[in-house]
């Protein structure tokens, strides 16, 4: 993005003494990688003056532009006595800066820092607070999307203010982060799972934030930790966050509800809006207990694979545009091995297969089997021809895709030829953009040959996709 | 008009297509013309402009047609030479102006999605292009991996348009803006706070639609006034 070289002289525009469209700077109070800020006033204004100068020019970060652009975008079109108060820009070609009311008030990670150990009362004030305040943006169409400890004001009153509103969207803008992956995905240990996967346009990402830092302030530990790798990022898109009531017994059992809840990687499970969060911090008593209230132990291996199972279709695919389709609608496929007949196995991938065409409600299965290549000479007999033989089974498929009862666009059935199964499978599933393929593995083999053990090994190393691993 | 002006616009542009379905033709490029003629205003010519002067019949649809046959009737040579005289494109420092799209303005290309509008500011070369010919409102941003977003505007909302950034905007028509909402489209730039509010402004559709119908012209013609479709 060219620049004009203008923008070089930023350090010499904004010293203190120095006066810029009419605002008087004072001391630098913070130098940070994005941006400076300066106290400053004016007259005519009588609030303290905030002025915020991004670090832009040769050799710096293109974000701290885009976050300046957004920024400023955004703060301009709030109006909340939750956030600070716009009071002017300059150019951006010439002397970039955003005017801004200065708060009082301490960063929430400061007290966190200190080491505070919050009580219940004050973590459900703040929680309810803190609901209110991301409210009343997104009843303008904003969205914070970066809502962490950092960027919440408390004052000495405990009135709360949210700042940096860099990687916001407000849904009367253009977003300029949109399609962007890598930059202003959001800070680890608070990012939620969609806004991993790219989508910057559900303001519940907001609510796991506030459920995160409320697991933060009561616990003293992170709930998903803070992954530095996008595969550990990746991790919440499943995983069951250790209950709080594990580390601290005295937090209520409805409390744990609301916070496992606000944590549910899928945004539609979660408390669907601030305001009614914040209600429930508030009047428990309207809140429906599940078994998230009960939680005290971590969960089981299991419990995380079938979790791990139902998260399959977060799975962004391999191109850079994910498209919204493929995560709703998700492709599976069922490799199974018509040529041994495990009853117990059969009914096992059965009831995983049913499993996950229930939870994706569009999702599609196909149920494919390999044989070695068929004979290329007619045979005497029908079953031995080659088109004998693949409908052969092919009945067996579907034979076994009976009980799942499915509508015929649901389903599909294919007889692979290949004299390596699993990298056909493999390429199967690539070629057909498949979210998951569902293998079974059984322990009790009829012999050393262990065909389908390798193949499963195979497949698991090479699938570009996520591989589900049925288990007599 | 007047609402522009209350707006305080100081110069306006007329992105194309000044006749084809009106009913007032000659007056409209009289007063068009006279602003231009004041530096008060620039204008680009548009297909159904061109369609005065060129046979288009193929190109278009039957009441496109069989309006620019009576528009034809409407105008002196003195306001047909003035739409032949109108350029494809104005270029200017930091902006553009066409009908249909920077790229290849003759073939009248709607800049309509991502690719489309990636051309058409390839081509301009310019931070600002403002286009036509689409007849629903649009901005196209460039966004942080460089490719051209779509977003629809909400009216009346001022949006930072920074110069480092490329910006295609699809103004809207006046008539006939095909949502649904028979409100007038346009779009007021303020060049020195980068600053670009698409508005939409209601105006006598019911009236405009009746001097459609008296002037013979296709009923369709008059009911899209009106619906907005």
């Amino acid at each position: 993005m060219p620049l004009s070289s203008d923008i070089e002289a930023v350090d010499d525009i904004f010293q203190e003494g120095k006066v810029v469209d009419g605002f008087l700077l004072g001391k630098e109070v913070h130098r940070g990688g994005m941006a400076s800020l300066f106290s400053a006033t004016k007259a005519g204004i009588d609030v303290p003056i905030l002025l915020k100068i991004p670090r832009v020019g040769k050799d710096q970060p293109v974000e701290s532009l885009i976050g300046f652009e957004t920024e400023l975008t955004i703060l301009r079109a709030l109006n909340s006595p939750y956030v600070p108060k716009y009071l002017g820009a300059g150019s951006m070609a010439t002397q970039p800066y955003i005017a801004m009311e200065r708060v009082n008030g301490r960063p929430l990670e400061d007290f966190i820092k200190e080491g505070k150990k919050f009580s219940i009362e004050e973590v459900i004030q703040i929680g309810a607070d803190l609901a209110q305040a991301v409210q009343s943006l997104h009843s303008q169409d904003a969205i914070h999307l970066d809502i962490k400890p950092e960027n919440i004001l408390l004052d000495e009153h405990g009135k709360l203010t949210l700042i940096d509103f860099g990687l916001s969207h407000h849904a009367r803008f253009p977003d300029l982060l949109a399609e962007e992956m890598r930059k202003g995905v959001g800070s680890a240990p608070y990012v939620s799972p969609e806004q991993i996967v790219g989508i910057r346009e559900d303001y519940r990402s907001d609510i796991f934030s506030i459920g995160v830092i409320m697991y933060e302030l009561l616990t003293g530990e992170l709930p998903f930790g803070n992954p530095q790798t996008m595969g550990g990022l990746r991790k919440r898109l499943w995983a069951e966050p250790f209950p709080p009531r594990g580390i601290r017994k005295e937090i209520p059992r409805w409390l744990q509800e609301v916070i496992l809840r606000c944590l549910e990687p899928r945004a539609a499970s979660r408390i669907q809006s601030a305001a009614r969060l914040r209600q429930i911090l508030l009047d428990h008593e309207s809140l429906k207990l599940t078994e998230r209230a009960d939680r005290v132990e971590p969960p089981s291996f299991w419990e995380n694979l079938t979790r791990w199972f139902q998260a399959a279709g977060y799975e962004p695919s391999p191109s850079p545009l994910p498209s919204a389709g493929n995560q709703d609608s998700p492709l599976m496929i069922a490799a199974i091995d018509t040529r041994q007949s495990d009853a117990a196995l059969q009914l096992k991938m059965q009831v995983a297969a049913k499993n996950l065409l229930q939870a994706y409600s569009e999702g599609r299965l196909i149920c494919v089997s390999t044989i070695a290549s068929t004979p290329t000479y007619e045979g005497n007999q029908e079953s031995e021809t080659a088109s004998g033989i693949v409908r052969g089974h092919l009945v067996q498929l579907m034979e076994w895709a009976k009980p799942l009862k499915l509508p015929p666009e649901r389903i599909s059935y294919h007889v692979l030829e290949a004299l390596d199964p699993a990298s056909r499978i493999v390429e199967f599933a690539k070629d057909n953009d498949a979210s998951l393929i569902l293998i079974g593995a059984t322990h009790r083999l009829p012999n050393k040959v262990t065909p389908w053990r390798t193949s499963m090994t195979k497949i698991v190393e090479e699938a570009s996709c996520s591989v589900h691993i049925v288990r007599t | 008009m007047a609402r522009a002006k209350e707006l305080g616009v100081t110069r306006m542009a007329f992105l194309g297509d000044l006749v084809g379905y009106n009913a007032d033709p000659s007056a409209l490029i009289d007063r068009i013309a006279a602003l231009v003629d004041a530096k008060q205003a620039i204008a680009v010519r548009g297909n159904h402009d061109e369609a005065i002067f060129k046979d288009y019949t193929q190109q278009m649809n039957i009441n496109a047609n069989a309006a620019i046959e009576w528009t034809k009737t409407q105008l002196n040579s003195a306001q047909v030479q003035f739409l032949k005289d109108l350029p494809l494109i104005i270029h200017e420092e930091q902006i553009c102006y066409t009908h249909a799209s920077a790229h290849h303005p003759e073939a009248w290309n709607y800049v309509t999605d991502s690719m489309s509008a990636w051309q058409c500011a390839q081509s301009s070369g310019k931070p600002y292009t403002f286009v036509g010919h689409a007849h629903e409102q649009a901005l196209f941003y460039q966004s942080a991996v460089g490719k051209l977003i779509r977003f629809a505007p909400h009216p009346g909302d001022d949006v930072p348009v920074m110069n480092h950034r490329k910006w295609v905007s699809v103004v809207g028509s006046l008539g006939q803006p095909r949502d649904g909402n028979p409100a007038a489209c346009f779009a007021v730039f303020e060049p020195d706070s980068q600053s670009l509010t698409f508005h939409r402004t209601p105006y006598d559709h019911f009236t405009a639609a009746e001097k459609v119908r008296r002037a013979g012209l296709p009923e369709e013609l008059a009911n899209r006034l009106l619906t907005g479709k």
